[in-house]
């Protein structure tokens, strides 16, 4: 698979030179983009701080799995063979319809083999370089430390021949850079952990921590041991699930996962979607083609969201490795995405109206460059469905230092109720120890959270009517397009005060990332205590049932610790909000 | 105490050049004219009595707009406080946005053809977040350019990327 390509690369200026380092380092990349990051790293020996690949000079350029182009050309072909019978089978007659699937086979398979052979890829330095193109060639240079999350996807048919496709995404592409279809499931993990080992390494000075505990610097009296300390336990018996070095944290109860999804709204309209065309059928007095295909399209387009999820998010599983969080999930195609530490700009815990019998809530994250097929409000999932002990303990994983049942939220002034009569009782925020909270939604609660290090700016709104009311919203920037963390109609000098130390906030967070290492290490010590939600592995929702209520209640309801809002001084809305586990971070970090 | 604004008042604002005014004055000006260029033409030309009336009520709001904008221009107002950027703006609508410099991706300097027949120019400072707003118009480019600097020293002795 490492020879130097070259029949198709003749073609190609890069370095079919094969593995000696100089000549192609200084000519290599004609493009760019590919030569300018670091033209210092290639030439010589260019790794000197990477522990992994030590002697990593100019390795040869790499081809994507034989088999790829089959696959691929398959893929297009189906495509084809669709749009062909569309409109042409009953014109065209059987045999010409054979005919023209034939040619758009032969041009699939011809198109994927050539682009088969333009592709390849390796690493140089601390980049990952991918060649693609046959007219318009592109050379793409991927440095490690951008990178935003790495997934490895394996679709039905390509499980089938065990290869899979690796997705890599940094901020500000259009679309997934670097897809890497097809290379065998071994070679795509080794890629994956070589260029999230590299940039590990990259990361800080701090390459050797084992468990990702890396706390921004307020995590320390936050992090509870119980939550973290449970799962350790459980890592062991489900070994083969997870990897030796990951610890598990939670596998989503497949029969939950099945329920919860049927007590989704979208399943109220199946019955209008399957009733119309039958309806309409009886008023004709026959049930034609056309009945049957929009009986057909309305049932899809009624249950796509739940089936999708429920096929995308089946047998999920969330773990930490060393390099970072590790979601593995699907059941025809299998995603194992990993989101290196740090990378989650928000997560958004949600309780939906008919999930709150069974005391359930979702969790989704927001990762900057990343664009989710199955798409929930550009989310990722986090935790499709659990309990809140659940979710509290997944929260912990993403964000260190959040601990979900402790958020108190801090309601907003009576004189809302203008404009939000009855959200009134559920608006409100609260300025954690490590991330910034806030609440909404009637019907689907939802909890936003932002980490103090990840805010990119905040703003301040006030219309005219809240100008009248002395209200105003705070805004919460995240990077990469993610939904802002809102709080709405808060009293003018309070949404000030809070604009400010939000700001304040943010920034001591980020000083303090990089050295805050130590003292977050509490966390894994706890390994003995095993609280309630040790039954994060094998749980079936039964035992928390009865507790998640109260929990949901809990940010739900205004504590009568906080009721005193506007009597505390507009510069510390913090402190007084949480019980004086408010501004850790200014002072801790630096 | 009671508080009012959102705009906090412990800082030094420093505000835009008045020449703002002028140019949105002028703007609106060039715009009148033609709106009665284009009346004078349909009345005339086209014998269409309704062109007058269309053209004044257009100049009416015109007018009445114009007032709210040079009032709003009042309220832009910028405070470079030591970590971070605060920018604030609008009379019905008000906004405040706080950048921390650290936060910053890069800074925009624009002038248009017209702000520059007023010697003036617009800083806008980009974040990784789309939303961030923290555009400053009405700037004389010297003030521009010094802002535009020590931003960008600024944001590079604090940066720290996403």
């Amino acid at each position: 698979m490492s020879e130097p390509t070259p029949p198709p690369s003749g073609a190609q200026p890069p370095p079919p030179a094969g593995a000696q380092s100089p000549p192609p380092a200084g000519a290599p990349v004609p493009p760019p983009a590919g030569a300018q990051p670091r033209p210092a790293a290639t030439q010589p020996a260019p790794t000197p701080p990477a522990p992994g690949p030590a002697g990593a000079e100019t390795e040869p350029r790499r081809r994507l799995h034989p088999l790829s182009p089959l696959l691929r050309g398959l893929r297009y072909l189906l495509l084809a063979i669709a749009a062909i019978s569309w409109q042409g089978f009953r014109s065209l007659g059987p045999e010409r319809w054979a005919m023209a699937v034939a040619a758009a086979a032969v041009l699939a398979l011809v198109a994927s083999l050539v682009s088969y052979l333009v592709t390849g890829y390796h690493v140089v330095g601390r980049e990952l370089r991918v060649y693609e193109g046959l007219f318009f060639r592109r050379t793409r240079a991927i440095p490690v430390e951008r990178l935003q999350s790495v997934e490895l996807v394996q679709p039905v048919l390509a499980r089938l021949f065990g290869l899979a496709e690796l997705r890599l995404e940094v901020v500000g592409g259009a679309q997934t850079e670097a897809p890497l279809a097809y290379l065998t499931r071994e070679e795509a993990t080794a890629l994956r952990r070589r260029l999230l080992d590299l940039a590990a390494a990259g990361r800080a000075a701090a390459p050797a921590v084992p468990s990702g505990v890396t706390a921004p610097g307020p995590a320390d009296q936050a992090v509870r041991p119980a939550p973290a300390g449970a799962p350790v336990g459980a890592a062991a018996p489900a070994a083969d699930v997870a990897g030796p070095s990951e610890r598990l944290v939670h596998i989503v109860n497949n029969r939950d996962l099945f329920i919860s999804q049927l007590l989704r709204p979208q399943w109220w309209l199946l019955p209008v979607a399957v009733a119309v065309p039958i309806i309409d059928a009886l008023m004709d007095g026959q049930l034609g083609f056309f009945g049957i295909a929009s009986t057909v399209t309305g049932v899809i387009g009624a249950i796509s969201a739940p089936v999708r999820v429920l096929l995308g998010d089946w047998r999920f599983t969330l773990a930490q490795a060393a390099d970072g969080l590790r979601i593995r999930r699907g059941l025809l195609e299998t995603r194992s995405s990993t989101v290196p530490e740090g990378r989650i700009q928000s997560v958004l815990v949600e309780w939906p109206l008919l999930w709150r019998a069974y005391g359930w809530v979702r969790a989704n994250m927001h990762v900057a460059g990343v664009r989710v097929e199955q798409q929930q409000q550009g989310r990722s999932s986090l935790l499709p469905v659990g309990t809140v002990d659940v979710a509290q303990e997944v929260v912990a994983t993403a964000l260190p230092g959040v601990v979900l049942r402790d958020i108190v939220i801090r309601p907003v002034p009576d004189r809302a109720k203008w404009f939000a009569p009855l959200r009134r009782r559920v608006l409100g925020y609260q300025l954690g120890p490590a991330a910034f909270a806030s609440r909404d939604g009637l019907l689907t609660r939802r909890l936003m959270l932002v980490p103090y290090g990840r805010i990119q700016s905040v703003r301040i709104r006030q219309g005219p009517l809240q100008r009248r009311l002395r209200l105003a919203t705070v805004y919460v920037d995240v990077a990469g397009g993610g939904q802002p963390g809102v709080a709405h109609h808060l009293d003018v000098a309070e949404a000030r005060a809070l604009a400010l130390a939000l700001a304040e906030y943010s920034r001591a967070a980020r000083r303090s990332t990089a050295p805050a290492t130590s003292p977050s290490a509490g966390p894994v010590d706890g390994a003995p205590e095993s609280g309630p939600p040790a039954s994060g592995a094998a749980e079936s929702g039964t035992a928390a049932t009865g507790a998640s209520e109260p929990a949901t209640r809990e940010p739900a309801t205004p504590e009568p610790g906080v009721s005193a809002p506007h009597a505390s001084g507009p510069g510390a809305p913090g402190p007084d909000a949480d019980g004086g586990s408010g501004r850790p971070e200014a002072p801790a970090g630096s | 105490m009671t508080v009012f604004s959102i705009w906090p008042d412990d800082v030094v604002w420093r505000r835009v050049s008045p020449r703002l005014y002028w140019l949105t004055i002028f703007v609106r000006a060039v715009w009148l004219l033609v709106l009665g260029i284009a009346a004078a033409i349909g009345w005339y030309v086209f014998e269409e009595p309704l062109a007058p009336i269309v053209a004044g009520a257009l100049a009416g709001l015109t007018l009445i707009r114009l007032v709210f904008v040079l009032r709003g221009i009042r309220s832009w107002g910028y405070a470079e406080r030591a970590d971070d950027l605060l920018v604030r703006h609008g009379l019905l609508f008000r906004r405040l946005s706080v950048v921390p410099y650290g936060r910053m991706q890069f800074v925009d300097v624009t002038a248009g053809p017209l702000e520059r027949l007023f010697g003036l120019a617009t800083v806008q400072l980009h974040t990784a977040a789309a939303a961030s707003d923290a555009r400053i118009p009405g700037l004389p480019p010297e003030e521009a350019a010094r802002l535009r600097d020590r931003l960008a020293a600024l944001g590079e002795a604090r940066a720290a990327g996403l």
